[in-house]
């Protein structure tokens, strides 16, 4: 695939050598001479010194071939522009856009980009599951914030131990995925009996969990 | 009306100023506390601290109910940005952008935003200035009609309008003369150095000059 990637800081950097290195055509735009200097050093990349705002700097760097652009700079604004002009004015199949600032995402996706991806949501969300004392966490939205994975430690006293799968009767829109056993990961089938302690993962619509953490703890 | 303009810099807060002693309710919103200093001391609308697209500071700004939006900031992207979830996500019925960039203009033009550029704007007026003394095609914002201005000679003195203009591509809309500004009808009579005011197609502009000798 070729993939377009705009910011190369970190996030930008990290993202350009991973893809590079499986064999990805990557080419990279930054706004700041000495980054690009490093970039072009270190990832066998095209790279491009230029505001990637701006579309002739993106045509420079190949994006009327590019089957994804990544726009990952430190402005949501930039972010959601340099989104716009590559799926508005070169049709580009998918724009990924980094929210540096979580009251953004909703912006992101009403203003049309495919994939929002908020780094800072998703780190406060894996420091919330390991300080988290609760038997459920939800592992992380997709569809725009309409499906959840979610994870569920079953409690001894849950209503649902000892039951086969067969007979629990999951709410509208879910689905249990996988049964995680002490080192065991068990794919879920009508037979299975629950256990004290199974980990649970499922999928839930979002609006769902709270029937189905009542179902499967007891509790909400 | 109830308007909201994000960036209180000199157009900023001058338009803020207009529109609030002409008693229209104004919101302005700017990134720094102290660029509210350029409304001075007679402004009496509200002013808010914060990002011109951050939707929470925009509810507080009664976007909800704004009549209109404008953004002005002097970065092309907030503006369009901003001018985007005034529009899309809160419905704004007037939503107006400033984009210095021409390119990224026509592009967010060409969506559908109501898109104000001052750079476009300037070097075509400055153009018209250079080029065309009395000719300017900056005002309609487009590149088929302009406007030109003609002062009546001799030849045409005592004619009316209505044989002075040409259908599809010059038409008389205004006479300037000693005495204030007429709006002529198809009888009106020009007098020796009246001013006219005619819209023309761009087209058809070297053969109007033609035919009056300019």
């Amino acid at each position: 695939m070729y993939i377009l990637i705009v910011g190369a800081g970190k996030v930008g950097y990290f993202l350009a050598r991973r893809l590079s290195a499986s064999k990805h055509t990557v080419s990279i735009v930054d706004k700041d001479k000495n980054i690009c200097e490093e970039a072009a050093k270190e990832i066998e990349a095209l790279v491009i010194n230029g505001d990637g705002c701006d579309p002739r700097i993106l045509e420079e760097a190949g994006i009327e071939r590019a089957d994804v652009l990544a726009a990952v700079t430190g402005e949501d604004e930039d972010n959601l522009i340099i989104c716009q002009l590559a799926k508005e004015r070169f049709h580009v199949q998918r724009t990924v856009g980094r929210v540096n600032n979580p009251d953004d995402e909703h912006t992101f996706a009403e203003l049309g980009i495919d994939v929002p991806v908020d780094s800072t949501k998703i780190i406060a969300k894996i420091i919330e599951e390991e300080v988290s004392f609760s038997d459920f966490v939800n592992l992380m939205s997709f569809k725009r914030g309409k499906l959840a994975i979610v994870r569920v430690d079953l409690p001894s006293d849950s209503p649902v131990i000892n039951k086969e799968v067969k007979d629990v009767k999951l709410p509208q829109d879910s689905v249990l995925v996988s049964i995680v056993r002490g080192e065991e990961v068990i794919v879920p089938k009508g037979d299975t009996v629950l256990k004290p302690g199974d980990d649970i993962i499922a999928i839930a619509a979002i609006g769902n969990e709270p029937q189905l953490l009542n179902l499967l703890v007891g509790k909400l | 009306m109830y308007v909201i303009i994000v960036g209180c810099g000199r157009v900023g807060s001058e338009l803020a100023k207009l529109l609030s002693q002409e008693g229209h309710n104004v919101v302005v919103i700017d990134k720094a506390q102290s660029s509210f200093d350029r409304l001075g001391g007679t402004f009496n609308g509200l002013t808010l601290t914060g990002n011109g697209f951050d939707l929470s500071l925009l509810k507080q700004a009664g976007i909800e109910k704004a009549d209109a939006f404008c953004a002005v900031t002097n970065g092309d992207n907030t503006n369009l940005i901003s001018a985007q979830v005034a529009k899309r996500i809160f419905s704004v019925p007037k939503v107006i952008a400033r984009v210095y960039d021409p390119q990224r203009a026509h592009i967010y033009a060409a969506l559908g935003l109501n898109i104000i550029s001052g750079t476009i704007l300037f070097a075509s007026m400055l153009r018209d200035k250079i080029i065309e003394s009395r000719f300017s095609s900056y005002l309609i914002e487009t590149k088929e009609l302009g406007i030109i201005e003609i002062e009546v000679n001799a030849a045409w003195a005592d004619k009316a309008v209505q044989e002075i203009n040409v259908p599809e591509e010059f038409l008389v809309v205004a006479i300037r003369r000693v005495q204030g500004i007429i709006i002529p009808g198809p009888q009106t009579v020009l007098k020796e150095k009246d001013i006219l005011m005619a819209a023309v197609k761009v087209a058809s502009l070297n053969k109007i000059k033609d035919r009056f000798g300019i």
